[in-house]
């Protein structure tokens, strides 16, 4: 019965080889309770995970292929962009894997661990994909990839790859259940930083702020509609030594407009760790610039 | 019947204890364990159930219904917005012993950087109106509290239903509190 010129059955039996070489590629984190979530070996005794889907703990039971059980110790983690990075005592191999590019209507296959060393697939195709983005953690996400595929939360963090076997990136859920994919290239870049310091560095003025409107009377002299009102001032905190209170409304940093989050949030990247900047406020009803210098978040 | 399971009559009034850091979403899950007939009590005090916001407290040995935040093995795990009647029947079940999860939930999951239209957005007068609603006032004491007239008062309480697309107080309050959840960012 089986004919090996029916493209059906060669479709399939391509997609059993991959799922049959993705079972080298990933490995289960469990989780307790029977439940695990699915890391990603990226490079020689580092695996990759969904920093969402991870219990704040330092470490996990590792499932790696085959079904053997290691100590993985978490050495980063990066909420911005979804990203942590765990370290096995032993050393796993990964296995070398191009990076490919993501184009909506190209198929798409998403490898989970099994939780035993072995892998589980997903098929489906990239259902959009968009530019760079800013996530609401204010990470910037290279490129915007959406899947038309289903996953189980144990899936999560694995390998997603296009028709070539080249990688597209690491499933995770975004919001309303949708499957996304952070694209390897943010993986790339934020990887080496996580391995070097465990967090992602990013400058701080130690503020709560909220995109409010500017009163009518003070249009004219904020000369924009909106800014960005102080909720709370850290304690000690660059902004407080400033002498920024709560109620303050911030209208500019070093004049980038303080008119859209996103935009400021990118002013605030490891570069501008120990940068002075001017921000110009609204206090009291009158406008006016404070100097303050930037220093760097401490851990979350 | 074991002293668990008789935790799950109805009408049972519970001692809950309430952690939240955010004042007036704190007011918000004070009221509605009240409404359900429970009694909110200290964090130090003897509790049936400690109601989370987000996170739970480091070290906390009690049974725990958290509301969102990213630790998913406590007993009880709500997404942020779950609403009164699932709370109740949360803190009922995790003080009976049961473990809790929503039916094909999750919670809410990685996403991008909202930002409301500069035409819906607050001024800091509709700000401290909301927070003065939060906390259960009437126009007339909001009125006398921020020393303008009742007339004014109904103005920026109509406005901030319009721009918060709310219908009453209460969905005002929920909807602020939703939005700044969302949109506040930490600099």
């Amino acid at each position: 019965m089986s004919d090996s010129t029916d493209p059906l059955v060669q479709f399939s039996k391509a997609l059993v080889a991959r799922a049959d070489a993705a079972k080298n590629a990933v490995a289960a984190l469990r989780l307790g309770h029977g439940r695990h979530v699915t890391a990603m070996l990226w490079q020689s005794g580092v695996v990759v995970a969904s920093e969402q889907a991870l219990p704040r703990k330092e470490e996990f039971e590792l499932v790696a292929p085959g079904g053997s059980i290691l100590t993985a110790k978490v050495a980063g983690r990066d909420p911005s962009t979804n990203i942590a990075i765990l370290r096995t005592a032993e050393s796993i191999a990964a296995p070398a894997i191009a990076v490919g590019e993501a184009q909506a209507g190209s198929v798409a296959v998403a490898i989970g661990a099994d939780g035993i060393g072995g892998a589980s697939a997903r098929l489906g195709i990239v259902n959009l994909t968009g530019p760079e983005w800013h996530s609401s953690r204010g990470g910037l996400i290279d490129r915007r990839i959406v899947l038309d595929i289903r996953l189980a939360h144990r899936e999560e963090g694995g390998f997603v790859f296009d028709a070539a076997g080249a990688c597209l990136g690491m499933s995770t859920f975004g919001p309303r259940g949708q499957v996304i994919v952070i694209p390897a290239a943010t993986i790339q870049r934020v990887v080496p930083q996580l391995a070097k310091d465990g967090r992602i560095a990013r400058g701080w003025l130690g503020i709560a702020l909220q995109a409010v409107a500017v009163p009518d009377a003070l249009r004219e002299s904020a000369d924009q509609s909106s800014g960005l009102m102080v909720m709370s001032v850290v304690e000690n905190g660059p902004a407080a030594l400033a002498g920024i209170v709560a109620g303050d409304i911030i209208l500019s940093v070093d004049g980038t407009s303080a008119h859209r989050l996103r935009k400021i949030a990118r002013h605030f990247g490891s570069d501008s760790i120990g940068r002075k900047a001017d921000i110009r406020l609204i206090r009291g009803g009158a406008v006016m610039t404070v100097q303050t210098t930037i220093a760097e978040r401490q851990a979350a | 019947m074991s002293e668990a399971a008789s935790r799950l009559v109805p009408n049972e009034r519970l001692r809950v204890a309430l952690h939240a850091l955010d004042a007036p979403r704190r007011a918000a899950l004070a009221r509605t364990i009240a409404e359900a007939g429970h009694i909110v009590v200290d964090l130090q005090d003897a509790a049936d159930v400690v109601l989370a916001d987000g996170s739970c407290p480091a070290g906390e040995t009690r049974a725990v219904v958290a509301l969102g935040g990213a630790d998913d093995d406590l007993p009880g795990v709500l997404p942020r917005d779950a609403d009164a009647a699932q709370i109740d029947a949360a803190i009922r079940a995790v003080a009976a012993g049961l473990i809790v999860r929503l039916y094909g939930a999750r919670e809410s999951g990685f996403g991008a950087m909202r930002e409301t239209d500069g035409h819906a957005l607050l001024t800091p007068r509709e700000l401290e109106v909301l927070a003065a609603l939060a906390e259960g006032s009437t126009n007339k004491a909001i009125a006398r509290r921020l020393d303008i007239s009742l007339h004014t008062v109904k103005f920026h309480v109509e406005s901030l239903f319009r721009k918060l697309g709310a219908r009453t107080r209460t969905e005002a309050v929920a909807k602020a509190s939703e939005r700044r959840r969302r949109e506040t960012i930490m600099l």
